[in-house]
């Protein structure tokens, strides 16, 4: 942003200190970022895309044209007419299997990128309030575990702890937390050596206090953007752990288990059960990452 | 002759949200060959704006939209890149304020240096040569040695020499200076100041000024001009303008510093009503207009014209003639302003404070048993350069750090604990602070109004409507207004967060307040706003400070008693008026001569060699000896002298008696009027 660089002086820009200067420019504030946000040609792509999906998942087996689980005709039929997308091995319609894939990866995905987020935080915000050794020991402890592939870990979970939905959430939350917490506690060191922090400590504030009224606030920006940016890899993850088999049970409509089954036949030139679950995935990655783009870019400037 | 440098109605604007804002608005001066010109004027007023347009480095987002800026009677306004980048490399240089941002953090200095030459077309042999030689002059002992260091291993004072030795190396024929001296200790800027008028004198380079300090303006520079929403209101020779101001602003900037030994009993600071105008403002007629005492019809219709004083001054108003109306300020308070209770009863009490921080398993003795006794109603100044003990002393006292077992500090004669969380919560709230930085001191993702009431109820106790009325009391005895309430900090002017980050100190009714330079990134005029504010609520309110500070004419201002702080123990410490006038330890005496003053230099500069040795380590005998330009060989390196009361009140750490430091000094001052 070439908007704040004026030479020497940072008074230059209105301090809007006169009585005339409206009492709404907080939400000003805001809403300015939101226009500029708004602007960005990536956000209004990528939201257009996530909401397409968004509605998808929610309505489901309504608006697909026809039945996402039944046989309907001959096996491995190429796109065409009657099936934009072809069928399966199955028979079954790959068009109306993909639009209500969306829902299983829409649903575990955000949530999951949530808990983590929120673990993430708060683990963040230890280690950086606390500092010392508390946060030479877990930061350690985050990094050995960061050493570790992903998806290893999450597979090795899922097939010791079961394949269900809340073993998927869970593992991916958990996987997430040591990242995240790395932002945070990056953000709050920035804080905590500010003045106001000591002000707090001056009249006598608990820890709570400063960590979750006093600090807290002043890092959401970087927690905002993470949270974004997480729920793009948590879909990778989902739709990953689904074509390893880690997911929904075989046969149901999820796009990382159709990308699994259709795999084999990729050989015999049948390339549209993969191909398009895939670009699906790949769609909904790109959407969500191109948001937390614009929202950091805008947030961060 | 041709000048340096020619600026001629130059206008800038820079581009806000789309909008060109205009921020110089026909600016025209002119510097000769070997001249220096200073610009003066509050932030905001356009003054860097100008330096950078000289060399043509404005930002991005800015553009010279009219005027000429000839430098060797070259127009640069119309250069293409090519032309730009070898005048810039040849013809003129700039020394920024931050000499750590205009340094490569990751290179070695020598390389940098290097770079400089080999650009000119020397060989890499040769530019080594150079590299060297340019150290050596600018005083830099040992230059091999850093050449072969990164700019974080030098202090401040050593990276601004090191970016002059650059900015020199191509002999320029202009040399901009933007703020070279903020930032560093007064005795360091006192070197780096000396140097540049030594090489101005070797080179003959012409010289652009800026600074904020009027006083160092004074000292360098021949000719000033004092600028003003954009435009440069007042023009002539320094001494002139500074001693006999002929238009309003200047008048009221010079008004607003406390100088020529002001007393807080004696007289409030004048300060100037109202703010700059935004940039981009459209301003038709005189742009002081709004803030002028004397402003009538005709200065809101008729643009002012440049009434010609002779001699080369001019000023930029319709009614010059008029200038002794503005008459100095009324004092608001009772101006026997109470006099702090007698030093015996002591409202805070410390005895064999020391405080030893350790760091990789050596022992660093920040503090070393320090006695002071502050008087309720009585300002305490702590002055000296960094890293002399000051803030850690200040955080000692309001138990941010713990001292070190042994000492005590009491509170009306009750021992203290040694940190803030084990103390009572009427020990917390009688003891509060004012921070140097109002942006990192109030939590920017609160109101004003949220800050304030938390303060309240946590220090009071007081809760609910009780509460919320006390705020918008204690709002209005701050004079901030009922809408600043609902504002968050970010969007206050910089005098406006200072104000409500004193009004949270005090909203307990504190006893004591420790202030850490809470006007030092303040403008003068609003600097002089929040020293009135702050001697008006120890008056009513009869609070002690313990006042931080690198500015000599604000703590003697403000302060009863004066504490000169040296490698963490204090120097001198005595009543203010003694302790400025003199016979005063060495270390006070060289501080004191290190500032330039607004009204011209009465005593030579003591420079004081070397940097300060680090406190790991210090030297044996009087820890000040191998700086001390009074060091008797035999005595002072040998035994540390104790703090002794040379007169009722005032005491000193120092072997030379006081009859031989008055008679010292004394010869000294007359040797200058001579």
């Amino acid at each position: 942003m070439t908007e704040a660089i004026i030479p020497g002086a940072a008074a230059v820009l209105p301090p809007a200190a006169d009585p005339t200067a409206p009492l709404s420019e907080r939400k000003q504030a805001r809403r300015e970022n939101w226009r500029l946000i708004r602007r960005r040609p990536g956000f209004i792509v990528g939201l257009i895309i996530s909401l397409f999906w968004v509605l998808c998942a929610i309505l489901g087996t309504h608006i697909a044209p026809k039945s996402p689980t039944k046989f309907l005709a001959k096996p491995n039929i190429s796109p065409n007419g009657a099936f934009w997308f072809g069928t399966d091995k199955l028979g079954r319609d790959i068009f109306a299997r993909v639009l209500v894939g969306a829902r299983e990866v829409l649903v575990v995905a955000p949530v999951a990128a949530l808990l983590g987020v929120i673990g993430g935080t708060l683990l963040g915000l230890l280690m950086g309030y606390k500092g010392g050794l508390v946060d030479s020991v877990l930061s350690r402890l985050v990094e050995a575990v960061l050493a570790m592939p992903t998806i290893l870990i999450a597979l090795l979970a899922v097939t010791t702890l079961g394949k269900s939905r809340f073993v998927v959430i869970c593992t991916v939350a958990a996987l997430f937390v040591p990242i995240v917490s790395r932002t945070v506690r990056a953000a709050v060191l920035a804080e905590r050596n500010l003045d106001y922090v000591t002000s707090a400590k001056l009249r006598g504030e608990s820890t709570m206090f400063i960590v979750g009224r006093e600090i807290l606030p002043n890092v959401l920006g970087p927690i905002i953007v993470e949270t974004t940016v997480r729920i793009g890899y948590a879909i990778f993850t989902v739709a990953g752990l689904a074509f390893l088999g880690a997911g929904p049970e075989q046969g149901s409509p999820d796009w990382g288990a159709q990308v699994n089954e259709a795999r084999q036949s990729l050989n015999g030139g049948i390339w549209w059960p993969t191909v398009f679950p895939a670009l699906a995935i790949a769609s909904l990655v790109i959407a969500v990452n191109l948001i937390a783009d614009s929202i950091q870019s805008v947030l961060e400037a | 002759m041709q000048p340096a440098l020619d600026v001629r109605d130059l206008e800038v604007a820079y581009t806000v949200r789309g909008i060109p804002r205009a921020v110089l608005r026909g600016v025209t001066f002119e510097v000769a060959p070997g001249e220096a010109f200073g610009l003066v004027g509050e932030s905001g007023c356009g003054k860097s704006t100008t330096a950078y347009a000289a060399l043509r480095y404005l930002p991005r987002n800015g553009a010279i939209t009219a005027g000429q800026v000839l430098v060797d009677g070259k127009d640069i306004t119309g250069m293409d890149a090519e032309t730009l980048r070898r005048f810039r490399a040849r013809e003129a240089s700039m020394v920024y304020q931050d000499p750590g941002q205009a340094l490569n953090p990751s290179l070695r200095i020598g390389r940098q240096l290097i770079e400089s030459f080999t650009l000119l077309g020397q060989s890499k042999s040769e530019a080594a040569e150079s590299a060297l030689r340019a150290l050596r002059r600018v005083h830099i002992a040992a230059p091999s040695s850093v050449m072969d260091r990164y700019p974080h291993q030098l202090s401040g004072g050593m990276l601004q020499r090191v970016v002059i030795a650059m900015a020199l190396a191509c002999n320029p024929k202009l040399l901009v200076l933007d703020e070279p001296t903020t930032g560093l200790d007064a005795t360091v800027e006192a070197e780096v100041l000396e140097l540049v008028k030594e090489l101005r004198r070797e080179t003959g380079a012409a010289v652009l000024m800026i600074a904020h300090n009027l006083g160092i303006i004074r000292d360098m520079c021949e000719r000033v001009g004092v600028m003003y929403a954009g435009k440069i209101v007042e023009h002539g020779p320094a001494g002139a303008v500074f001693d006999h101001p002929q238009h309003p602003y200047t008048v009221g900037l010079l008004r607003s510093l406390p100088r020529r030994g002001a007393r807080k009993h004696q007289r409030q600071l004048a300060t100037i009503p109202g703010t700059l105008p935004l940039i981009g403002s459209i301003l038709p007629t005189c742009v002081f207009v709004d803030r002028c005492p004397l402003a009538d019809e005709t200065c809101r219709t008729v643009e002012p014209p440049i009434t010609d004083l002779g001699g080369g001054r001019w000023t930029r108003c319709h009614y010059p003639e008029r200038i002794g109306e503005l008459a100095a300020p009324e004092p608001s308070v009772d101006i026997a302003m109470l006099a702090p209770s007698a030093a015996g009863d002591g409202l805070l009490e410390l005895s064999q404070v020391s405080k030893t921080f350790r760091q990789r398993g050596a022992d660093i003795p920040a503090l070393v048993d320090v006695e002071l006794r502050l008087a309720e109603g009585e300002t305490l100044g702590l002055v000296g350069e960094s890293g002399s003990g000051k803030s850690t002393l200040a955080k000692t006292i309001l138990g941010i750090e713990s001292r070190d077992e042994g000492g005590t500090v009491a509170l009306d004669g009750k021992a203290v604990a040694g940190s803030t969380m084990a103390r009572s919560a009427d020990e917390k709230r009688a003891v509060q602070m004012v921070f140097q930085n109002p942006d990192s001191a109030l939590n920017r993702a609160w109101s004003v109004r949220r800050i304030l009431t938390r303060a309240v109820r946590k220090l009071t106790g007081v809760k609910g409507e009780a509460a919320n009325t006390r705020v918008e009391q204690l709002a209005a005895h701050l004079r901030l207004t009922p809408r600043h309430l609902d504002l968050k900090p970010r969007q206050l002017s910089g005098g406006l967060k200072q104000r409500v980050a004193i009004a949270r100190a005090f909203a307990g009714d504190p006893r004591i307040v420790v202030c850490d330079e809470p006007t030092s990134a303040l403008d003068v005029s609003v600097q002089a706003a929040i020293l009135n504010l702050l001697a008006d609520l120890q008056a009513e309110q009869r609070t002690s400070y313990v006042f931080i500070t690198h500015d000599m004419g604000v703590v003697r201002y403000l302060a009863d008693r004066i504490a000169v702080m040296y490698l963490g123990r204090i120097q001198e410490l005595g009543p203010t008026d003694e302790v400025f006038n003199g016979p005063n330890h060495p270390y006070t005496e060289a501080l004191l001569s290190a500032v330039p003053s607004v009204d011209g230099q009465t005593r030579e500069r003591i420079v004081l060699s070397g940097e300060v040795p680090t406190p790991a380590n210090p030297p044996a005998g009087c820890v000040f000896h191998p700086r001390c330009h009074r060091m008797i060989q035999g005595v002072c390196d040998v035994a540390e002298p104790p703090l002794v009361e040379v007169r009722p009140g005032h005491s000193m750490r120092c072997h030379i008696p006081i009859e031989d430091l008055a008679r010292l000094q004394q010869a000294d001052t007359l040797g200058v009027g001579a």
